[in-house]
């Protein structure tokens, strides 16, 4: 007992006790309820699987059933679309309004607040259902547009054109947490490059481009990894405004995913999805790093 | 360095009871689960519950899942507040939700074995859940007479049995209804006659979308509805081919029908599009066309709904002061498309466990109990236990009178035995079905492409199960 004791005190004082101690709820959840799950998936990815009875294996053939089913190539066309269009866009918009609410007023904290609050609350379900009724036929927009002379009012989440849009300005809408990274990186860069350049004449314009831009490039470069794979696995705006409708224009590829996974009881060709998303993120996100040598300056100021 | 050790043991302790605190839920669940399992073993074993089932019954927080609108929501919650007060110790967690999200959120909790204690059940859905083995078997408490079903009629019993044991308790009884506008077809001076054909009831669309701009709201995201529905009038009474893996028909002729309404709709200007029903939740007796709308172009004469829904929306229409009326669904055959159906059923899940007989008590107080039924009012539909439809039946209210004097009167002398319950593959052909509803209704496709479309599709959806 005595030894026992002994041992006890012994390892609870060494080095990393307290920190592996201190790590283990978070550990132990992550391993519960990430690790073990992710293998269950990967399990049912290779099975038939209704959800009501038990799996059974059947080898490749929720994979071989992706590469002739039209619709989840439809959902990746439009998962791209929505990735590769609101990314950039809520980017540009980020470091815009960053470059605006960075010199510091009275009011920037309030507005640095407003301006990040869309993000916080931006992927619940409470604005998606907002969104819809402000791109209804009786909504907002529409009798904005009808103040200004048009004439009847259009169906902006009924038709095919129109209606991933409604989801990407909601999507660029939610610029907030990127541009909070902004505004940090543009406080690190040191006023004396700026002074500098203004002794060598260079106005406003060649400032931003000559100094700033590429000392964010870093900055842009974490935002975008960042932010493509939040837009390749955004699931609440398609699901609660649009359903994947009409026509399946905005069927996201989670929504696909949850669709079959859930509502038509293909559970395992569900699961074979999320291995195949998390191959086309992997894949994405090594494109991004590869290309990061050619257009990220990480040298210091 | 006692600094440290006791830094360290601060942290342990608080890491112990963080896990402590998920750790007994989980140790709590399962030993839940294995309580259960003997139990339900004894039961079956010694036929009646005995001492086991007694205790079980004193104390039960009961988990209690159903789809439906507003007023069944209310008339549910205020029925077991009367249980949980004539049997203190028994609690209730209601989980009530739309139908589409019912389902999904029902298959999770299987796979989760979490199944609510008691489930409302629906016809089409039976089979599968009893196949997969997560309904409890009823049989033997009605034979220990927990469970009283003296007063059920026989062909109710059977709608809720597979192979012989009983797994479900019909709630009521329920038929196809086409609800409509009778204050403006009253204004309008329009007919609306029981057992319309489509041609008949074309011609009230019409006339209703010439006169007054108001169009027709067409089941929208409801192929498994008012499709079987049809095809039923060209002799195709079951859609699917379990067996043989394929859709029951040699070609896509039973289905054109169906489209071929969407497309006069389209085509003569008086149907609801998808514009209008992007804004809206499919199914739903508060977000119909038919009591809600902004302007003529959005409101609409009529919806495909069932009979046991009558009483929500009279409760909604009669806030715009519409008064509600009642008739089939139109078909060119409605004798052979018609049929009665149990509106839905009360079930008992397999992961009930210790809550099984605590949860049986349940369904037998809402089947039996004329106070529960004195709340509840037949909003499932006309009750299923005679005496106690007799019982409550000077206390309904005008509208469901009315639904009980059309399924008597209108549907029951006039129908056909109902189609088998749907197969696994099922709700993914009518998803696929619902998709071309939306391209015939924008005019993309026409009905007889749409049909074959369905057909071709249906075939490859069903041979991959």
């Amino acid at each position: 007992m005595g030894k026992k004791k002994q041992t006890l005190h012994h390892i609870l004082n060494t080095e990393s006790a307290a920190g592996v101690i201190c790590t283990l709820p978070f550990t132990i959840g992550f391993l519960l309820f990430m690790i073990v799950p992710m293998g269950i998936s990967l399990y049912y990815s290779f099975c038939d699987y209704n959800i009501l009875t038990p799996p059974v294996f059947s080898g490749l053939k929720n994979f071989q059933k992706m590469i002739h089913e039209e619709v989840f190539w439809t959902s990746v066309k439009v998962t791209f679309k929505f990735a590769f269009i609101s990314v950039p866009l809520r980017l540009v918009f980020a470091l815009i309004v960053a470059l605006l609410l960075f010199r510091s007023t009275k009011m920037t904290g309030i507005y640095r607040a407003m301006y990040y609050l869309p993000s916080m609350i931006g992927g619940s379900v409470a604005v998606a259902i907002l969104w819809k009724r402000l791109f209804a036929l009786d909504g907002v927009v529409n009798k904005i547009f009808m103040a200004f002379g048009m004439k009847e009012p259009i169906s902006w989440l009924g038709n095919t054109k129109t209606a991933i849009w409604t989801l990407i300005i909601l999507a660029v809408w939610q610029f907030g947490s990127s541009m909070l990274i902004f505004l940090s990186a543009l406080k690190q860069i040191p006023v004396s490059l700026y002074e500098a350049a203004e002794i060598d004449g260079a106005n406003k314009w060649q400032q931003f481009w000559k100094v700033t831009l590429p000392l964010l490039t870093s900055t842009i470069f974490f935002n975008l990894v960042m932010q493509m794979i939040n837009g390749f696995l955004a699931f609440t705006q398609s699901q609660i405004i649009t359903q994947g409708k009409p026509a399946d224009s905005t069927l996201f590829y989670t929504v696909y995913m949850y669709q079959q996974s859930f509502q038509f009881g293909n559970t395992g060709y569900g699961a074979a999805l999320a291995w195949v998303m998390l191959a086309i993120i992997a894949l994405i996100t090594w494109l991004l790093f590869a290309t990061k040598k050619l257009w990220v300056y990480e040298g210091g100021f | 360095m006692k600094k440290r050790l006791l830094a360290t043991l601060l942290c342990a302790a608080m890491a112990v009871t963080t896990l402590a605190g998920c750790g007994s839920d989980n140790s709590g669940a399962s030993g839940n689960t294995a309580d259960s399992g003997q139990t339900a073993q004894q039961s079956t074993d010694t036929g009646n519950g005995g001492q086991a089932a007694a205790n079980a019954s004193t104390e039960a927080n009961l988990v209690f899942a159903w789809w439906g609108n507003q007023t069944r929501q209310e008339r549910t919650e205020a029925a077991i507040d009367l249980y949980s007060q004539q049997n203190p110790g028994v609690t209730f967690d209601a989980q009530p939700a739309a139908w589409d999200d019912y389902w999904s959120k029902l298959a999770t909790s299987a796979a989760g074995n979490s199944l609510p204690d008691l489930i409302q059940m629906d016809y089409s859905y039976l089979e599968q859940y009893v196949a997969s083995g997560l309904l409890a078997d009823l049989t033997p408490y009605v034979d220990n007479g927990t469970l009283d079903v003296s007063n059920v009629p026989k062909s109710l019993l059977e709608a809720g049995s597979v192979d012989g044991k009983l797994y479900a308790i019909a709630a009521g009884v329920n038929a196809p209804s086409l609800l409509y506008n009778k204050t403006l077809m009253t204004e309008l001076g329009i007919e609306v006659p029981d057992n319309m054909t489509i041609a008949q009831f074309e011609d009230i669309c019409k006339q209703v979308y010439e006169k007054k701009g108001i169009k027709t709201d067409l089941p929208y995201g409801a192929s498994d509805n008012y499709l079987p529905y049809l095809a039923r009038a060209n002799d195709v009474t079951a859609l699917f081919n379990k067996d043989e893996k394929k859709m029951n028909m040699s070609d896509s002729t039973p289905l054109v029908d169906y489209f071929q309404v969407y497309q006069d709709g389209a085509e003569q200007g008086w149907v609801i599009g998808t514009d209008i029903h992007a804004e809206l939740q499919n199914n739903s007796v508060e977000q119909s066309p038919l009591v809600f709308y902004s302007s003529e172009a959005s409101q609409a004469w009529c919806a495909f709904f069932w009979s046991n829904q009558m009483e929500a929306m009279q409760k909604v229409a009669d806030e715009k002061g519409i008064e509600i009326g009642i008739t089939t669904w139109p078909s060119k055959d409605p004798k052979k498309s018609n049929f009665l159906k149990p509106s839905q059923f009360f079930s008992v899940s397999r992961d009930a466990g210790a809550n099984e007989e605590a949860a049986v008590k349940v369904v037998d107080f809402l089947t039996n109990s004329v106070d529960a039924n004195n709340i509840l009012l037949g909003e499932r539909g006309v009750p299923a236990s005679s005496v106690v439809a007799d019982a409550i039946s000077p206390l309904v209210s005008e509208t469901t009178q009315e639904v009980t004097r059309f399924i008597n009167d209108v549907v029951s002398p006039n129908c056909s035995a109902i189609s088998p319950a749907i197969p696994d593959g099922a709700n993914e052909v009518y998803d696929e079905s619902n998709k071309l509803v939306d391209k015939v209704l924008n005019k993309e496709i026409d009905a007889k492409t749409a049909a074959q479309n369905l057909f071709d599709k249906g075939n490859e959806i069903m041979a991959s199960k």
